[in-house]
């Protein structure tokens, strides 16, 4: 007895002991290797597919398209070496790169971007919008396609930086569309190694890649950490040499620390509470502009702001930010004005108020609860009482896209492509968009008119006129565009992230 | 013996039933995942034909009883977000959980016994108070606050073992645990191990005063004898159905656990199957839980039966 228990003992000795030394084996960290925080498992490796900023950062590591937005928001050739398009912004030529491969050998040439186009528009893509887009795709030589649309379309190029990845077309109809994506092929800068789902993606650099010198990380891991205080954890451990998405609270305890630095910058997203003169909010005071002003008025964006984000973020001006084309420095937020509220709702015939619904989601936006909840407060003051129903965010969303939310209702849209268009449509478009509770026929028009210009300069000021009349006539009550805080390894080199929170991985790299 | 059996079998499949039943109803009751498939610029139209092909217009009752031939068959449908069957991804993530659950089962086991055993036997004691003072901790303390002090302590500031992750370790054509799996292990057995020293102390306490143990005694038994022959194992009766069930709830996957450890496990993925309102995963999970929990309870039950005649007659 006395001698197995000894056994028993020993054994389990020898058994903790290697298991303890693997996982110190498993757990070092290589020079060349970046190791990179996510938020989310990402739900498939391929842009088209991608159904968040998690799976759209690992996939665009994996392949190219046809072109590119560099970091400061331009278009610039990818694939394509040059590209023309007529003047009614119809027909797209491009003359596609020579010599390119795909990670299984395979030449990059016309037949890829056919198939990628054909593929696009299959129904379980999410983003096949993005792709039905383009009417007809010819292929005039090797290497020059040719795509038409219907309408003119100057926001193609950037729809296809964003979703367009280019697939080997004969690897995938080998292999079939599930063998593909479990282990996908592309001409990006890495190449796919490992996928244990929910625990990592291994990606290794691709030596072959065209655009010669790059990239510089030998090797790319990318792990799943949904839970943000184990994000800060595990970056203060030196387990991970990136981490997104933490609010300003995490990050506090960070800043003496001499391994890591912390990352802030403003986001493209807008939050804002939505009118509705659609279905719910139909004959009710709202649809007068000067209630729905005296609404913007009577919110206090900046208290709010120094409240509960360390006074970090930018009161809204409406749905064109910053760094987005025709954005108007010279439209101011509306500000903390109570006095001319009241004005405003007397004028309107209101000077007791009235009596509204209100929804707004929960879990779904860092403190956005905590901002209804103040704003139900700021309109009791002017008398305006709103009944708020909080709502999981899933059930929230269903019923916005059914358009069957209350007449008063919060939430925030981001923007990728550097252009407002596709904020300003989902959110405006009226019948057109699910999203949409709010149709003016004036704002629908400039709207098409934008989406019909070309010419960027005139489309830019074309923006200008359209935020005017949106702050005359405001479709929104506008909130604030946060500020999203990282934090990165001292290790860590040319780590470059965006305002849409994508990242491309060409350059980062370790010391 | 055998209708006591059939009965408990016939038990089981009804409960199973409820529980496709509640899962499936509950779940199309908070509305439906068309809306997020879409992209957010969608048309009505483009949702609505989604929504078609997806069979979400149907009466609900059709839809159930479509479900639950499926289920028969093993299929729960595609997952929405992952495009894949949604057992296929179950089954994917169920080593991570079944390493997880018998780790820190084991780890309640070989604490939370002996713990309860001492203190039973010594009632009053330092030991005593110690097996009363780990019951209450392991019952009342949430495990989720647990496994942020443990990353603090352990993980940041000692740098004992990784604050997140699963790390294996292939020997022998076998993926075996390293020590990433011992602080998640650790907060996920407090629970259990409070259970089973309190569980384990009062069946040693209500044994030590049968007359059968002063009758050993009186026959001039050694302690030890007595107590490895007569207490531990009349004890371990109750214990037995405790571990079993146990098994069951720990085999289902902890979300909190396995989120904040960030564990590739069945909790991980049933929350990010909730948040993404991804039907077929979600019913999935929550099926296969409760359908170990069934099974495992179900046999806890009939060994308890074939050990213990009074269950079976009690009937």
């Amino acid at each position: 007895m006395k001698q197995k228990i000894r056994l028993f003992v020993i054994l389990c000795t020898v058994i903790f002991s290697l298991a303890w030394s693997a996982a110190g084996v498993l757990a070092a960290s290589d020079g060349k290797v970046l190791r990179l925080a996510l938020t989310m498992d990402p739900n498939a490796l391929e842009p088209a597919m991608a159904d968040e900023r998690n799976a759209a950062i690992v996939s665009w590591c994996l392949y190219d398209s046809l072109v590119a937005i560099d970091d400061d928001s331009r278009v610039i050739p990818a694939l394509a070496e040059s590209w023309t398009i007529n003047p009614e912004g119809t027909v797209f030529t491009f003359k596609l790169r020579k010599g390119v491969t795909f990670h299984n050998g395979e030449p990059f040439n016309a037949d890829d971007v056919l198939f990628t186009w054909n593929r696009g528009k299959r129904e379980n893509i999410k983003y096949k919008d993005r792709f039905n887009l383009v009417k007809n795709v010819e292929k005039l030589d090797e290497y020059t396609v040719r795509m038409s649309t219907e309408n003119s379309s100057p926001l193609l190029l950037r729809f296809m930086a964003e979703h367009w990845a280019m697939l080997p077309a004969k690897l995938m109809k080998k292999t079939g569309e599930d063998k593909f994506l479990a282990a996908p092929v592309g001409t990006g800068p890495f190449k796919f190694v490992k996928w244990s789902k929910g625990d990592r993606i291994e990606f290794e650099a691709n030596k072959n890649y065209w655009k010669k010198g790059f990239p510089k990380a030998e090797k790319v891991i990318f792990r799943p950490i949904p839970e943000s205080s184990t994000r800060v954890a595990a970056i203060q451990a030196g387990e991970v040499d990136l981490v997104t998405r933490l609010s300003a609270e995490e990050v506090a305890g960070l800043k003496g620390d001499a391994n890591v630095r912390v990352v802030s910058y403003p986001v493209d997203r807008v939050y804002y509470i939505a009118f509705n003169n659609m279905t719910s909010g139909k004959g009710l005071p709202t649809e007068d502009p000067r209630v729905r002003q005296a609404m913007n008025y009577a919110v206090d964006v900046q208290s709010m702001l120094d409240a509960l984000f360390n006074g970090k973020g930018r009161p809204s001006t409406g749905f064109v930010t910053p760094g987005n084309l025709g954005f108007d420095k010279a439209i101011k937020p509306f500000g903390y004005n109570p006095a001319k509220a009241k004005a405003l709702l007397k004028e309107a015939g209101y000077p007791d108020g009235f009596k509204i619904g209100f929804a707004c989601p929960s879990g779904a936006y860092t403190n956005f609860q905590q901002v209804c909840e103040a704003i139900q407060g700021y309109w009791a003051e002017m008398g305006i009482i709103a009944e708020l129903q909080v709502m999981e965010s899933g059930k929230y969303w269903d019923l916005e896209a059914k358009k069957e939310l209350p007449p008063l209702f919060g939430d925030s849209w981001s923007e990728t492509i550097g252009e407002a268009m596709s904020r300003l449509q989902g959110a405006l478009g009226g019948n057109s968009a699910a999203y949409s509770t709010w149709w003016d026929e004036k704002i629908g028009a400039m709207l098409d008119q934008i989406k019909g210009t070309v010419d960027e300069e005139k489309r830019a000021e074309l923006y200008i006129t359209l935020q005017h009349y949106m702050q005359e006539n405001p479709p929104f009550v506008y909130l604030y565009e946060p500020v999203t805080y990282e934090v990165v390894s001292s290790r860590v080199t040319d780590y470059k992230p965006r305002a849409s929170e994508q990242y491309y991985l060409f350059e980062t790299h370790i010391k | 013996m055998q209708r006591y059996f059939i009965s408990r079998v016939i038990q089981s499949l009804l409960v199973l039933a409820g529980v496709l039943m509640m899962v499936f109803f509950m779940m199309h009751l908070t509305g439906d995942p068309a809306g997020l498939m879409a992209s957010r610029n969608a048309s009505p139209e483009e949702i609505a034909r989604l929504r078609d092909q997806m069979g979400l217009n149907r009466p609900m009752t059709i839809q159930f009883f479509e479900f639950a031939i499926d289920v028969l068959s093993g299929d729960f449908g595609n997952s929405t977000r992952y495009h894949q069957p949604a057992m296929d991804l179950i089954l994917e993530r169920l080593p991570a959980t079944v390493e997880l659950a018998s780790i820190s089962l084991f780890i309640s086991m070989i604490i939370g016994i002996p713990l309860g055993l001492l203190g039973g036997s010594n009632p009053n004691s330092m030991v005593d108070y110690l097996a009363r003072g780990a019951g209450l901790f392991g019952q009342t303390v949430p495990n989720f606050w647990l496994a942020l002090i443990l990353i603090l302590v352990f993980g940041l500031h000692l740098g004992w073992f990784p604050t997140f992750g699963r790390e294996t370790w292939r020997f022998m054509g076998l993926t075996l645990p390293t020590r990433s799996v011992f602080l998640p292990a650790c907060s996920l057995s407090l629970f259990t191990l409070g259970q089973l020293a309190r569980f384990t102390r009062s069946a040693v306490m209500e044994v030590r005063s049968e007359d059968y143990i002063l009758t050993a005694r009186s026959k001039g038994l050694s302690v030890r004898r007595i107590y490895i022959q007569h207490i531990l194992r009349n004890a371990s009766i109750p214990l037995i159905s405790i571990v079993g069930v146990q098994f069951g709830y720990l085999l289902s996957g902890s979300i909190y656990i396995e989120t904040i450890f960030s564990w590739p496990g069945l909790g991980n993925l049933l929350a990010d199957a909730i948040g993404n309102r991804d039907f077929a995963l979600v019913q999935g999970i929550a099926f296969f839980s409760s359908f170990v929990v069934v099974i495992l309870n179900l046999l806890t039950d009939m060994a308890y039966a074939t050990a213990d005649p009074r269950v079976r007659y009690g009937e």
